[in-house]
């Protein structure tokens, strides 16, 4: 049997083909912000960015280094143990991703700690670093969901505050909920790859929901930069 | 009176110099701006630094400030860049 069919088979072809959506949708929001940043020179929109392009890194790290080992067989050209490929890709997805989603949060928050955004942007990586390293050294499943609930928790909370802040709660509460999902979506997909229900009917609505709510933010983000 | 954000002043500023046949002298641009001396000094370096304003010569040989190709753009999408602002609240 040819290798391609194979490996749609094998379920690979599915997660490929997400994350390939993510990352484009992520890339096209990132790029159709260039102009309006270039012009303004605004920090929200930098940091939105900035959100965007680290998500099209985690999901690059997610699926598309994975297939490129096993599928082409890097191992016998570079002689790399898959456990330790393995966990570097988790790391670095994990890395990226938590890095996103505070990216995300500090967007909606930079007004507030203007001044120490060296400081909080340092905290973020310093945080993001901590929470790889606990997921690939750590096997319990606890560990995993404590720090999803903590990533999660310090997104509630910026959105919390955002929406408290803002002057039309009615118009802003349909980006509050988009946000929500999206991290929503994100907690899910860290447990989907710690552990992963292959081929089943789960993933594949995870997969469908997550598309969902990206394609609904780059959607918002085309209409609203004049990019349709 | 509402205190004018950053991107509201650079509108402002742009807009008094297209008001003005793309034309303007400093010192009027200055008092039409209804900011601090300091606060435009610091606002007039980085819009040409960012190449939205140009130095040129007028008539009778005195320095004007004209908008460039992307200050009028900045005009242009000034009303999408705020919208964009205020419906991801960012």
């Amino acid at each position: 049997m040819p290798k391609p069919i194979l490996f749609l088979l094998q379920g690979a072809g599915i997660e490929l083909i997400y994350s390939f959506v993510i990352i484009m949708c992520s890339l096209m929001i990132y790029y159709s912000t260039r102009e309006m940043y270039e012009l303004s020179s605004y920090k929200g929109i930098k940091y939105f960015r900035q959100a965007f392009l680290l998500f099209a890194v985690a999901y690059f790290f997610k699926s598309f280094i994975k297939v490129l080992l096993v599928y082409f067989e890097t191992s016998r050209i570079i002689d790399i143990s898959p456990r330790f490929m393995g966990s570097a890709t988790l790391f670095l997805f994990m890395f990226f991703g938590s890095l996103a989603v505070f990216y995300l949060v500090y967007s909606l928050m930079w007004k507030k700690w203007n001044g120490q955004s060296k400081t909080i942007l340092a905290i973020f990586y310093v945080v993001s670093i901590i929470i790889s390293f606990i997921i690939i050294t750590t096997k319990q499943i606890e560990i995993f969901i404590g720090v999803s609930v903590f990533i999660f928790a310090v997104a509630i909370f910026g959105l919390y505050i955002t929406h408290k802040q803002s002057h039309d709660k009615k118009k802003k509460s349909n980006i509050t909920i988009i946000y929500t999902l999206l991290f929503i979506f994100w907690i899910l997909n860290i447990i989907e790859v710690l552990i992963p229900i292959r081929q089943g009917f789960y993933q594949i609505l995870l997969y469908l929901a997550s598309l969902g709510v990206f394609l609904i933010i780059l959607y918002k983000v085309l209409k609203k930069s004049g990019s349709d | 009176m509402k205190k004018r954000a950053r991107l509201e002043i650079i509108r402002d500023i742009l807009r008094t110099i297209q008001e003005n046949k793309n034309s303007i002298r400093q010192t009027p641009l200055l008092r039409k701006s209804n900011i601090s001396t300091s606060k435009f000094k610091e606002y007039f370096r980085e819009l040409i630094e960012k190449g939205f304003v140009k130095e040129i010569s007028g008539s009778s040989g005195e320095r004007k400030i004209a908008l460039t190709e992307k200050g009028f753009n900045f005009l242009e999408r000034y009303k999408t860049i705020i919208n964009f602002i205020e419906e991801f609240e960012l």
